[in-house]
């Protein structure tokens, strides 16, 4: 149980801290993906019992960050996506094991149910700050 | 037609058999391969699609970033997702504008298992085809974070089973 809520909550720290990055800094979307899963990849592993867990969770979480301003255009919208990707991760670690690319997909099902959730409770929103460089 | 973004949902619909443990077996595979070639035809009749050295140069990329990811990730001993941010950064540097995109997203399917992959021929085959499928997905989940990953693992997704890889 503490694994799963420090996973969470690790989640939205570097959810965080990628949407930070990408608001405030002139890095393009591939710079701040990679140096967000680059930090997990180094850091989280050494430093907790599961951090291997951990550190595929900050990377998915990483790839959610690249949404353009127009998906996810505030905290609250990065920390819902960075949520709900640590529980996909956690909750899908037995599917597609070995599979290359299968954190991008756990990012982008996030993305897509938090697209959904604000459409269904009409929570849309226009663009406040599109700062940072759109994503491919 | 919308058809054409059937291809992005390959990995969802290989996720879904995964669960049902349908993914090895003979079903599974004819409907993987079924998604893939009917995303195919379906992107390859859009009126705006045309065949150009892109797709050559976007495949090339992406496999030259899979291959070198695998590498770093299984003989360098790095781990997948030190390898892949590594790539992607280098990448970043070297590259512009779209190509990052696609350099990214090859490292992405470098981020396999070696049990996945024995061999590194399989893997550049995923390679190459990562690249095709995202000039074929171009207008797929534009802005959505995950594409690139999601283009890869359908990439991989298809090789495994044509090669019974699962």
């Amino acid at each position: 149980m503490t694994a799963f809520l420090l996973n969470i909550v690790i989640a939205l720290v570097w959810g965080a801290a990628g949407f930070w990055l990408r608001q405030n800094t002139k890095l393009s979307v591939v710079e701040v993906s990679a140096l967000l899963a680059l930090t997990a990849g180094l850091v989280l592993p050494p430093l907790f019992e599961q951090g291997a867990l951990f550190a595929l969770t900050c990377t998915a979480v990483s790839y959610a960050a690249m949404c353009s301003p127009q998906r996810c255009c505030s905290y609250k919208d990065m920390l819902t996506i960075s949520g709900i990707c640590a529980l996909v991760i956690y909750a899908g670690q037995s599917v597609l094991v070995g599979v290359g690319g299968r954190l991008g997909t756990s990012a982008a099902v996030s993305v897509l149910i938090c697209i959904l959730i604000r459409k269904l409770l009409n929570l849309d929103q226009e663009p406040k700050a599109a700062k940072g460089r759109p994503a491919g | 037609m919308w058809w054409y973004q059937i291809l992005i949902c390959v990995p969802l619909a290989a996720a879904v058999l995964d669960i049902f443990n349908l993914l090895p077996t003979v079903f599974g595979r004819i409907v993987v391969l079924a998604v893939l070639v009917v995303g195919v035809v379906a992107a390859l009749n859009r009126p705006k699609f045309k065949l150009s050295g892109q797709l050559i140069k976007s495949a090339l990329i992406s496999c030259a970033g899979a291959v070198v990811t695998f590498l770093l990730s299984t003989r360098l001993g790095l781990g997948a997702v030190v390898a892949s941010a590594l790539v992607g950064l280098v990448g970043a540097q070297v590259l512009k504008g779209r190509d990052q995109l696609i350099m990214y997203m090859g490292s992405f399917v470098g981020m396999s298992s070696a049990l996945r992959f024995p061999t590194v021929g399989p893997l550049v085959a995923a390679g190459l085809l990562g690249g095709i499928l995202f000039e074929l997905t171009d207008e797929c989940w534009v802005g959505v974070g995950g594409r690139l990953g999601t283009i890869a693992a359908a990439a991989v997704v298809v090789v495994l089973s044509l090669i019974g890889g699962f």
